[in-house]
């Protein structure tokens, strides 16, 4: 119980700090900080594997294309940004309220576990492993028929700004060389 | 207190297998004489063991870096330092000396608090990620079942401080030096993975220690069991040895940090002690992810030869730890840098289906050794891995050269 | 335009488009390097490295620093060649040269300087005073660790220093000094040879005249 009670607090500040603040760059750290931190508490509780994927996909995956995505658009101006913040509030709340109540709901309704957090974990990786391939086959199927579609359409895109920017080049330059700039005479 | 020890039944506490673990075992029956609890032994311990681990591995970089420079340097028609001590050896000492008496200078425009924790988050998971790896039979400083995949967790944290160190620079260079170095490091993550997933798929376990304890043995009596050693292991070890200088920001790979492209990338910033931690993580890195290279596929601290069991299985290590060290110093002093865009194209679309292709080599591989058909998995493993690449580098071939340019002022 | 010149030098693009065997490159230049590595223990050529205040490159006799002032045999006072005639002050270009003349108590030259300097830090190593002096006396010197922390009085260089006896140029410029040496002799063997010459003329003169006036010669007889 007490490494939930410790954690919890420093993960509620650090995602009311990642959606708080005003740099982009500042709020993706702590969204990263937040997800770091859950899995610090996947691993308190015995789930090992769930906690060191929970850091390498989140924080070492999905962070990082978020701070990339950061780095290669220009982050608006942030004065408008902080002007249109009372509207967003209110649209972020209205937005998340129903989903916190429907969590609490649920959460309320199931049996708390009383029971120690250091107990031996209920399945191995192997029977995960078994499982995710046997009885869940489905699943994984679909997921991975949705990430080939969206590498397959994010190279398309690429490939489609890549080309037409290449070809406007390739014209420009066969337009200089077609018609070489000539010097009048004085 | 070593009569009571050996007479207890322990291994001897010099025994040379035993060796590394003997600040460990000091410390701890120098606490239970002095009269601790239990757990304060159990802590004490632990921070011995932290403690050699960390220690060997610093003084190992400061070696490092001295010997890096000394062999690059002849490999460069040049000699290397050998004014500060005999040989140089004290040089080292000098570069700390000086790392630590610079002044340490924080942009105006930067975050400082972001700033200093960039430095110290990318020594750290090396630091972490040194602890799993199993340096000899007896000693492993943390066993746990899933090492391997605690090690590449730590690893991807590192991409996330090298963001931190160029954004938090607040200045140009070092924000397309963490550009550059982050798609870097996730581009070769991948091939990184796929490759450790074969000797996972082979092994049927993530734990590192009996990834090492399966690799024992010998074929044919002289021929070490080792990963590299089948077709697939050969490949997948490749691929892995050449992902890590990438991760490693290593010569050939080492764009993010080129003093002729982009000043110092994402360290660029950074000065004093700050910078020495920086250096001291990238090495750090380099021993880490070397370490687990050899794990994987090396053996670990399995000896070569069926004779040489008596020599102490740590030596095995560290000798072939200093082998594959050799190798990124004579590859730094040979290749020049790729740039980011031919980094990329190899990693995606060289490394990637080579390494997506180690992962049926490996399971037919291990299925048809274990139903006996050795010829029948070399004639089968080795086409599926050679065939594809061959057609690779043909593609790279011809779409690489360079083509005939035609001068439109220069023929008239 | 000359095809020939630069299109040549690109690279063969069918020879690059062939297949040749992955990484033979690659592993050719590791040879390369491994090769130097373990040659440059014992080969002087893969080592070129001078290890500086220990050792020291030598340097080409075509090298040229700052100017010094020749002098014959041990006196650097009697044997200076210079004569303060004042040519390299006057022809020195960023007038760097400074002469006095030495005088006596008459007034009278001494033809030697008394006050040589010469400025180095406005010096700019051209040889314009040794082609123009007309006694051999300023040559180019060769020596560079001229470090100093004075940059005032510490680069202005005078006669003391400027003075090297004609063996110390001998040694830093062979050709040179031989072809010097070889010619001030041949002029001080002329002058010798004239002098011998005109003494050998005086005394026979003197001989003649002793011999005519004992013996009462007739003047006109001759005629």
């Amino acid at each position: 119980m007490t490494p939930l009670l410790i954690l919890s607090p420093l993960i509620l500040l650090a995602a009311l700090g990642a959606v708080w603040l005003a740099r982009p760059v500042h709020a993706a750290l702590l969204l990263a900080l937040a997800l770091a931190l859950t899995a610090v508490f996947y691993l308190t509780i015995g789930a090992d594997f769930i906690g060191l994927v929970q850091f390498m996909v989140y924080v070492g995956a999905i962070a990082v294309l978020i701070v990339f995505s950061l780095l290669i658009t220009r982050p608006g101006d942030e004065a408008e940004e902080l002007a249109r913040r009372p509207r967003s509030l209110v649209t972020g709340l209205a937005c998340t309220l129903p989903v916190l109540a429907v969590l609490l709901y649920s959460v309320s309704r199931s049996g708390t576990a009383e029971s120690g957090a250091a107990d031996s974990p209920a399945f191995t990786l192997e029977q995960l492993g078994t499982a995710l391939f046997t009885t869940h086959v489905p699943a994984v199927m679909a997921v991975g028929v949705l990430l080939t579609a969206v590498m397959i359409g994010a190279a398309l895109f690429a490939r489609g700004a890549h080309a037409s920017s290449v070809s406007r080049y390739a014209s420009c330059v066969t337009e200089a060389t077609i018609k070489p700039p000539t010097l009048s005479d004085p | 207190m070593i009569l009571l020890a050996v007479s207890s039944g322990a291994p001897s506490l010099w025994a040379p297998e035993w060796l590394p673990r003997l600040p460990q075992r000091l410390v701890e029956m120098i606490c239970q004489a002095l009269g601790a609890p239990d757990w304060l032994v159990a802590i004490a311990g632990f921070i011995a063991a932290a403690a050699t681990v960390v220690g060997v591995f610093l003084g190992g970089f400061a070696l490092l870096s001295l010997i890096e420079r000394k062999t690059l340097a002849r490999i460069q028609n040049r000699i290397g330092p050998n004014r500060a001590g005999w040989f140089g050896i004290l040089q080292p000492v000098a570069d700390g000396i000086k790392m630590l008496t610079k002044e340490d200078i924080v942009p105006a425009k930067a975050e400082w608090l972001l700033h200093l924790a960039a430095p110290i988050l990318i020594v750290v998971p090396s630091i972490l990620a040194l602890g799993v790896i199993p340096y000899g039979r007896e000693w492993v400083p943390v066993r746990l079942e899933l090492g391997l995949l605690f090690f590449f967790a730590v690893g991807t944290l590192t991409e996330l401080a090298v963001f931190i160190a160029g954004w938090a620079s607040g200045s140009k260079f070092p924000m397309l030096g963490a550009m550059r170095a982050i798609s870097q490091m996730v581009s070769y993550e991948l091939p990184l993975m796929i490759s450790a997933l074969g000797v996972i798929m082979v092994t049927g376990s993530l734990s590192l220690p009996a990834i090492v304890e399966h690799q024992g043995g010998f074929h044919l009596g002289f021929i070490p069991a080792w990963n590299l050693f089948s077709p697939w292991g050969l490949s997948a070890g490749i691929i892995f040895y050449i992902a890590s200088i990438a991760e490693a920001n290593r010569c050939p790979f080492d764009l993010p940090e080129g003093e002729s492209e982009i000043v110092a990338g994402h360290m660029t910033e950074y000065s004093g002690f700050k910078y020495a931690l920086f250096f001291m993580g990238e090495y750090l890195g380099l021993f880490a992810i070397s370490g687990l290279g050899i794990t994987l596929f090396l053996g670990g601290w399995q000896a070569p030869l069926p004779g040489l069991g008596f020599v102490p299985s740590w030596i095995w290590f560290f000798a072939k730890l200093v082998v594959v060290i050799m190798s990124y110093l004579w590859i730094r002093g040979t290749f020049p840098r790729v740039r980011i865009d031919q980094l990329m194209r190899f990693a995606w679309l060289c490394l990637l289906p080579m390494a997506l292709l180690t992962l049926p080599a490996a399971g037919l591989w291990t299925i048809l050794n274990r139903n006996d058909h050795n010829v029948l998995a070399w004639l089968i493993t080795v086409p599926l891995l050679l065939i594809p690449w061959l057609i690779l580098t043909a593609i790279y071939n011809r779409r690489l050269a360079p083509q005939t340019r035609t001068y439109t002022f220069a023929d008239s | 335009m000359d095809q020939s010149s630069n299109i040549h030098r690109l690279p063969d693009p069918a020879r690059a488009a062939r297949w040749s065997l992955p990484g033979l490159g690659l592993f050719k230049g590791l040879v390369v390097t491994a090769q130097n590595m373990i040659q440059s223990y014992y080969r002087k050529e893969r080592m070129t490295t001078v290890q500086y205040p220990e050792q020291r490159a030598p340097i080409s006799p075509n090298f040229r620093n700052f100017p010094f002032l020749a002098y014959d045999g041990v006196d650097p006072v009697a044997g200076l060649r210079c004569t303060a005639c004042s040519i390299c002050e006057k022809e020195c270009p960023p007038q760097c040269i400074y002469i006095v003349l030495d005088r006596d108590a008459n007034g009278k030259s001494l033809k030697r300087p008394r006050i040589f300097d010469i400025d180095v830090s406005v010096c700019m190593n051209c040889g314009i005073c040794s082609e123009v002096c007309p006694f051999d006396s300023i040559y180019m010197d060769g020596e560079y660790e001229l470090s100093t922390d004075d940059r005032f009085d510490g680069l202005l260089f005078g006669l003391d220093r400027l003075a090297k006896s004609a063996d110390y140029h001998m040694k830093l410029r062979p050709e040179q000094a031989t072809e010097v040496a070889a010619r001030r002799k041949a002029e001080e063997d002329k002058k010798l040879a004239t002098q011998a010459a005109k003494e050998a003329k005086a005394k026979a003169e003197q001989a003649k005249k002793q011999q005519e006036l004992p013996g009462q010669h007739e003047k006109g007889a001759d005629v």
